[in-house]
Parts: structure tokens; sequence; C-alpha cells
């Protein structure tokens, strides 16, 4: 009995295309890959092949009373920074899409405008700023600059879904009764979720990695993780830093992985 | 209301109860107003660990005080942006290099003098020669680290590092970010030209040491020290001696040529509302017993001639005249003027 083989031909684009896709996921995660040897690694400096595996980095970072005030302090901010940008943003979104604002699209580029900016001016510029006012550096002036940064973020996701909103659901609502404070919890809010929550991932991780605007804006004992690995690298570089490095992506997945379980990641890729 | 007693007891009670909480609220408050702070810049890394965990607190007790020290770079460019009425910082503590910067904004003050500071009655020349604004607390020398176990001759000069034999295998810094890279510059005009500003020799010198590993901070020069990727680089003597004891196949070698000094200089800002204070900080940090605990905490070489360290640390360290004699101190205002001609014309012939 002979076999037919259903073979399909060999496709050289497609081929490419797969190739040029593994060569940019290597390209993507290779600092990653080399970041989890060296924190895995004990020796003191980055070498490779590992001569062996230890946890030692990580018990040193967890036992680093500056790296764990540093850690929560970073953590809170972004969570801070994630509620603020997410109520801003949005609420921003909605007026530029729906407001029916003069100058709309000024507007959308003023709001815009942090991304524009290298953030080490912006840090400089707010540090500056503050002095001048008499503020100094308090922590919700860091938590303030974060969150600058953040809105566009969310500003953009959410305005993404709102262009592409099809409005007739929400006259639907009002016509069979609904108030317009319940057809904007009841229908817009949810609909245009994906895009605000989307937004606030970003606005998350944006803030949790800041690096730049927080340099000028931290006081001491109150450095973010960044400001704290930065100093920590000028002096001592071990595998401390790489085990802080995991820690900070292993958080970061765990924050993605959570909104998807909450939210559904799926609902925004498309974005 | 009796007219015996006009104020009731219940009124009485309530009222001390209200004066008891304002009391305990507004105490923290007052007693913070009464504390004085002095805010100060210091570095990272052991010597931070030391300062956190000894020197500051005493320093608190001793002065009824508390200390806000900031170690998140870059200082002079903060100090720059805050107001010279109320400068964000009480006392500067950065290498000589920044100091000199730090001067011509009019950041700090020119000179650091027994007057304000007694204990610099006490310091070797170095530390307030006119190379100094301010007044240096430790220096390290710059030399040449190198690699125990690569079968190479331990430098005797710093031409040593040019030997062929190294090339790929030596390191230096990127020298527009790093003072010691500005400094090995300064030498290479010194030991193939007419002296320390000799930049026309320097670069050609620099040209000749290609291929080299560049860095940006002395930490990475120690690990790639550490790593063996680098046999023999530029790096000062406290970022080899910390790993005495290690079992480390590194040691320091100080150049017949000399030794550069890469001074930890302290200085006051003008504006500072608490200038007494601060005065009394560097005294203290010049106090025979604070640069001891320092000193063999980091291998830097105290700035007090009347400290006696341990005899380990003695050996390495630069503890008489004659071993301090061995110093040579860049001119960083000659150099800070022509810095940014430096930084291009390097980074051309360096660049790849």
């Amino acid at each position: 009995m002979s076999v037919v083989l259903n073979r399909r031909p060999f496709d050289p684009g497609k081929a490419a295309y797969l190739g040029l896709n593994l060569l940019l996921l290597v390209f993507l995660l290779a600092p990653i890959a080399i970041i989890f040897v060296f924190a895995l690694n004990p020796t003191p400096y980055i070498s490779f092949p590992p001569v062996g595996i230890t946890l030692h980095w990580f018990d040193k970072f967890f036992e680093t009373g500056d790296f764990m005030r540093s850690l929560w302090l970073s953590l809170w901010i972004a969570a801070c920074v994630l509620v603020l940008s997410i109520v801003i943003g949005g609420a921003c979104a909605l007026a530029l899409a729906r407001g029916d604002l003069p100058g709309r699209t000024f507007l959308t580029a003023f709001f815009m405008s942090p991304l524009m900016l290298p953030a080490i001016l912006t840090g400089l510029a707010l540090f500056q700023g503050y002095l001048l006012a008499g503020i100094g550096r308090p922590i919700w002036g860091l938590i303030m600059a974060h969150t600058l940064i953040a809105v566009p973020y969310v500003l953009r996701t959410t305005l993404a879904v709102l262009y592409n909103f099809d409005r007739r659901i929400e006259e639907a609502a009002s016509v069979l009764g609904a108030s317009p404070s319940r057809v904007f919890f009841e229908v817009t809010l949810p609909l245009i979720q994906p895009g605000v929550f989307a937004g606030g991932v970003f606005a998350f991780i944006v803030s949790f990695d800041q690096f730049p605007v927080s340099l000028f804006l931290v006081v001491p004992k109150g450095e973010t993780l960044p400001v704290v690995l930065f100093n920590y690298m000028k002096f001592d570089l071990d595998g401390a830093i790489a085990a802080a490095s995991m820690v900070s992506i292993l958080l970061a997945l765990a924050v993605v992985l959570t909104l998807e379980r909450l939210i559904g990641l799926k609902a925004y890729v498309k974005l | 209301m009796s007219p015996r007693h006009p104020v009731s007891r219940r009124a009485v009670l309530r009222s001390g109860t209200g004066l008891a909480a304002f009391a305990t609220l507004g105490a923290p408050a007052i007693l913070h107003a009464q504390t004085k702070t002095l805010k100060i810049t210091t570095w990272g890394g052991k010597w931070g660990d030391i300062m956190k965990a000894t020197v500051l607190p005493a320093f608190e007790k001793e002065h009824g005080c508390t200390v806000s020290a900031d170690q998140a770079f870059p200082y002079v460019p903060k100090l720059q942006v805050s107001p010279k009425n109320d400068p964000l910082y009480d006392v500067l503590h950065t290498n000589s290099n920044e100091q000199w910067l730090a001067v011509v904004d009019g950041l700090v003050m020119d000179k650091i003098t027994a007057k304000e500071v007694p204990n610099v009655a006490d310091v070797y020349p170095y530390a307030v020669s006119d190379k100094i604004v301010g007044v240096s607390i430790f220096t390290s020398a710059i030399g040449l680290g190198y690699r125990t176990d690569k079968g190479i001759t331990p430098p005797k000069s710093w031409k040593d590092l040019a030997d062929p034999k190294l090339a790929g295998a030596r390191g230096g810094y990127l020298i527009p970010v790093n003072s010691l890279g500005q400094c090995h510059l300064m030498m290479l005009g010194k030991v193939y030209g007419k002296g320390l500003q000799d930049l026309d020799a320097a670069y050609k010198a620099l040209e000749q040491l290609k291929p080299i590993k560049l860095v940006d901070f002395t930490g990475q020069m120690e690990k790639m020290l550490l790593s063996g990727e680098v046999t023999e680089g530029v790096i000062h003597d406290s970022g080899v001696y910390r790993y005495d004891g290690q079992n480390q196949p590194v040691d320091f070698a100080s150049p017949a040529e000399g030794v550069m000094a890469l001074e930890q200089v302290l200085n006051v800002t003008p504006g500072s509302k608490v200038k007494e204070l601060a005065f009394a900080y560097i005294d203290y940090m010049l106090r025979p017993d604070v640069q001891k605990l320092l000193a063999e905490g980091v291998w830097y070489s105290p700035a007090n001639k009347k400290v006696k360290l341990e005899a380990k640390y003695d050996a390495k360290l630069l503890t008489t005249p004659e071993k301090v004699a061995t110093l040579i101190q860049p001119d960083w205002k000659w150099y800070n003027a022509r810095k940014d001609d430096i930084d291009a014309r390097v980074t051309k012939i360096l660049k790849g």
C-alpha cells in the first residue's frame, strides 16, 4: 500500500519571514538571558560559561535594606502612577475624542509632548521648578513627574479604542432609557476598558523602570530602585545587580499576567 | 453651673485632653524644628555602608543633628540648579575635578583653613595645595592594576601599558566621563611629552594604546581585571587592594613616573544655613579615629598625618611624607577649561 505524503512545498518567503522573526526574538530576549546567567553565576563578575549555580545574589538583593526599601517605594509609586494616569489619561482621551474641543489636534500633541522631550530634561526642569516653588522634592512630586510621562501612554491607547468605537451602542442604551451616567458606566467604560488598562500596564512599567526623571527628584533614603541600582553599579558591579534586574522583570511580568487574568490581554493585543 | 465651680470638671478634662493631644502631635514637629539638618553628598558601596552604619550616626549623636546624605548622582548639576542662598547641599563630597567645576560657578568655597576646621592643621600639604578647592580628606593613587597569573612582568612604567602583548587586554576609561581616564590622558602627556599639559603628545600616545577596552566606572574596571578580561589597566590602588586576602590574582603597581592623585574632597557651600555644622562635619571627617576607620574600611590613604594604620594598610597606603611625595596632582582648572575640545578629540581617537 502506498502512502501519499501530503507535504507542503517549501516556501522561501515564509521561511525568511519566520527566520527574521526568530532573529528579532533572540535580539529582544538575549539581554534577559545574559542577566539570568549573571544572576545565577557565583562569580562576582560577568563570565561565560558560568562556573556554577547559586542563589547568593538573590539573597544579597533581598537582604540589602537599600534594595528592599527602594523596591517597595518603586512599586508603591508605580501603583499610584497607574491609578492617576488611568484617571487623567482616560478623562483626557474622552474629552479629546468626544468633547468637540477647539484646537483638538494641538491639545492631543500637547498631552503627548512628554514623550517627545528627553526625559532627563523633563526631570531637570521639574527639579528646578519644584525648588523655585519652594516645595523641595516631596514624594508626591516624584509621583506627579512619573504620571506626566505615563499619561501619554494611556491617552494613546484609549484614543485608539475611542476612534474605533461604535457610538450607536450608546445611542441604543439612551433610547432604551438609560441615564447619561448609566450609559457611561455600563456601556462606554466597559468598551474602552481594554484601551485604558493597556495604557495602565505601560504606565506602571514606565514608572517602575523610570530612571532619568527620578534621578533629579529622589531624596536621600527615598531613592527608587533604578536610581539605587545605578549608584550601586558605580561601586559594586556584582551579581546583585542582575538579581535585582531579574526581580524587576518578574514583577513587571506578574503585573501584566495579573491584568490579563482580570481583564484579558487578548482584548487589547490588537490595539 | 455652680458659682463655686465656674469651670466644670468635664470642661477641664476636655481641655486637658486637648492640650495633651496637641502636645503629643506637636512635639515631633517642635523637636524637628530644633534639630538642625546637615545636607551632604557621599559615595555608595562599602564607603556608604560604613558612613551609614557608624560614621554618620556618631556625628549626629555628637552634634545633636540629623544628616541627610545624598548618594544619588549627579551632585554638581543638582547644586547648580538649586538656589545659591538655599543650596541643596551644605557639604559637597566629590573628586577634585568636580569641585573645580563647582568653584567656578561660585557653588563652593575656594579654601578651607584651620581657622574654620582645626584638623586642617594636621593634613599633608597635598590636601590643601593650590590644586585643591576645599580640603582633601583622603586620596587614592591612580596607577596600573594587573593580573598576576597571565605571565606578564609587573608594570614599572606607564609606558608598559603600551606593550603590544597587551593588545585588546589593556583597560582604560571613557575619558569624557571618568576622571581616572582624564588623569591617564594627562599622565600620557607627561610620560611621552613635555608634561601633564602636553596634549599633542598625549593624543599620539593614546592612539598607540588601541585596541583598548574602555569602561565608564572604576567598579567595572575592577570586575574586568577580576574576570581576566583585562590583563593590565588604569585603576586606583583602593580598587585593587580591597580584594586583599580574597585570593584574587590581581595586584597594583605604582609606575616610576609617579601616581596621579584621586582626592576625596569636602567643601562647604557658601549659602549653607548651617555653615558651622558643615565645618564641624569636615573637622570630624579629618579626625584620626574617623580617618582610620574609613581608610581601613575602603583602602583610602588618609590625609591626616597623625593617623596610625594597622601594619598591612600602612605598608600599602600613602602614609608617610615620602610616599605622599609620589602623588601628582593634576591642574583641574586647566583641564576643565579645555574639556570640550579634549572630549571631542579623544572620542575621535578611540571611537570604534
